[in-house]
């Protein structure tokens, strides 16, 4: 620990030398008399300033949170020597906020163990690094103090709040495997498809009585099998636009999670691309421990500006399969990203595009050129929409406030009106 | 006390160096904590210059004056410390202000003995001179070590 004296022991030093030194030149006493306190206050010092002997533990009661809910950190402190005046500052970063303030003040007493609570709400979702400890020990009148860092950060994970969706987008294509999504093929499932006729190796309890009594001979039923999908969520993370805390990588984030969760409790396999400054990616999975590694990569997932020129050939084979449904989430602020999803659409992926739309963060400024430059560039982002649209993608914009939701029932109703044969 | 006993001249000559302690408390009150030494220096060199100028044997008051000054010191540094918003025991604020307290009734008592003192006679002022010369120095290396521990 560092040791560090107040400005006043110099300034205390300072006044009763020089009122003794000021007497003796004089031959006044009154200056002796004036030095006196000053000359007590030193010895007093040197009294009561002791090198205190401590030791401080940081923890919390829980690693993984949602998004606004409050973890308490705990403070173990343990003293071999007495300490008359212990402050305590847990370092946090931003997004968190402790309830009364992250800095304490007490007293310990040789011997002593103590241990105190600090209430921290979580802002903002996040990988984050709660602590060390900042520590302050001095004497009771503040003459000398000792300062340090105790104890290890604590890792927390903060995971982004999640909307609820009531049905989610289907997929042109289902997979092989066994799921929860009605395909469009026939076979064996719940949903009626169509009546046939019996051919031989069709089971009796497929026969239609009915059909087959009006037509005076076997008439079976088919169903849509349940299968599975695939879906890669592809996060735009090249650039986002951020106004006092509000931002779109928030809202894709958000959305991502949201419909990892939703996707996942559909038994489908969920993968997930960061395209952006830095690539990320998970393997498309299902379970919920690809959840978890859906969100632990989401957390870690940051706009980091780069002029580096990329496209999906970088990205591994496995994380994008063969008819996997692509939904890209995406602010539509970099011509990269939109290179990469046309490239995706003409290999023949079934893509959507949500355009989490930052106009509401970003308003013209005042002025008639600065509000011609706001239109103009609206209008190249409708030219960019209508370059998807002519490919087929349906494009739909998410505006703040809008419940992710109504943007999913509006890709629905988009593909129902251009449903591909 | 500046103005009692002295004459107009003197006044006027040590006035400005009272006023100049009291802006650098204020100095020192508003964030520049090294100001707050000097305003303590210049305030007590104002008060002992006003004695001196008022050629009157031995002032009464000094031990008072002395207490006061270190009292608007201490009192100036912890209103300092107190400005970072801790969140403290209660206990810790009572405990400085016993030991505060009992500081500064200590000075006052080492004050008044110092002034009770002066009424020693002359002829042994060499011993008494000899005296504050050791304690002058034993104060100044008092803080160096104090600063260097």
């Amino acid at each position: 620990m560092t040791r560090f004296t107040s400005a006043r022991v110099a300034g205390y030093t300072a006044i009763a030398a020089a009122g003794l030194i000021a007497g003796l030149a004089l031959g006044r006493v009154e200056p002796v008399a004036l030095a006196a306190p000053f000359a007590l206050a030193l010895v007093a010092a040197a009294v009561l300033g002791h090198e205190p002997r401590f030791a401080a533990r940081l923890s919390l009661d829980r690693e993984r949170v949602l998004e606004g809910d409050e973890v308490t950190a705990t403070i173990e402190l343990s003293a071999d020597t007495a300490v008359d005046r212990l402050e305590l500052l847990v370092l946090l970063p931003d997004e968190l906020s402790a309830v009364d303030g992250p800095t304490r003040a007490l007293r310990l007493r040789a011997d002593d163990e103590r241990t105190l609570e600090l209430t921290l709400r979580c802002e903002r979702w996040g990988a984050f690094a709660v602590g060390p400890l900042l520590v302050r020990a001095g004497d009771v009148l503040g003459f000398r103090s000792w300062e340090g860092r105790l104890g290890e950060a604590q890792m927390l994970r903060v995971y982004p709040s999640e909307e609820s969706l009531l049905s989610l987008v289907p997929p042109l294509e289902t997979q092989v495997s066994t799921g929860n999504q009605v395909a469009r093929a026939r076979g064996e499932g719940i949903e009626f498809a169509d009546l046939r006729e019996w051919r031989p190796g069709d089971r009796l309890r497929r026969v239609n009585w009915r059909a087959s009594a009006l037509r005076g001979e076997l008439w079976v039923n088919e169903q849509h099998p349940e299968r599975n999908t695939d879906v890669v969520l592809f996060l735009d993370t090249f650039a986002e636009a951020r106004v006092q805390g509000r931002s779109t990588h928030d809202r894709v984030v958000r959305a991502a999670a949201t419909l990892a969760h939703a996707y996942l409790q559909r038994k489908d396999r969920v993968g997930l691309v960061g395209f952006g400054g830095v690539l990320a990616w998970t393997v498309p999975e299902s379970g919920l421990r690809q959840l978890y590694a859906i969100v632990d990569t989401l957390l870690t997932s940051d706009i980091v500006h780069s002029y580096a020129l990329r496209g999906v050939d970088v990205l591994p084979p496995r994380t994008l399969p063969p008819k996997a449904l692509v939904l890209a989430l995406t602010p539509l602020l970099d011509e990269r990203t939109a290179g990469a999803l046309l490239d995706l659409r003409a290999r023949g992926y079934d893509l959507i595009v949500v355009e989490v739309s930052p106009l509401d963060l970003l308003a013209p400024a005042p002025g008639s050129q600065a509000e011609l430059v706001h239109r103009l560039w609206q209008l190249s982002r409708e030219a960019l929409r209508w370059r998807y649209e002519q490919v087929g993608v349906p494009v739909v914009t998410w505006r703040e406030g809008m419940p992710l939701a109504a943007a999913l029932e509006e890709v629905k109703a988009l593909r129902r009106l251009a449903r591909p044969a | 006390m500046l103005t009692r006993d002295t004459s107009h001249a003197v006044t006027a000559a040590l006035a400005p160096s009272a006023g100049l302690g009291v802006l650098l408390l204020i100095a020192a009150l508003a964030g520049w904590e090294k100001a707050l030494a000097w305003a303590l220096f210049v305030g007590g060199a104002a008060y002992v210059g006003a004695v001196v100028a008022s050629g009157h044997d031995v002032d009464s008051d000094a031990p008072l004056i002395a207490v006061l000054l270190f009292l608007a010191g201490e009192l100036g540094a912890w209103s300092l410390a107190e400005r970072w918003r801790i969140r403290a025991d209660e206990a810790l604020a009572w405990r400085r202000a016993v030991v505060l307290g009992g500081l500064a009734l200590a000075g006052l008592v080492a004050a008044t003995i110092v002034v009770g003192l002066s009424a020693v006679r002359p002829g042994h002022g060499l011993v008494w001179t000899a005296a504050g010369a050791v304690a002058a120095v034993a104060a100044v290396g008092a803080g160096g070590w104090l600063a260097r521990r």
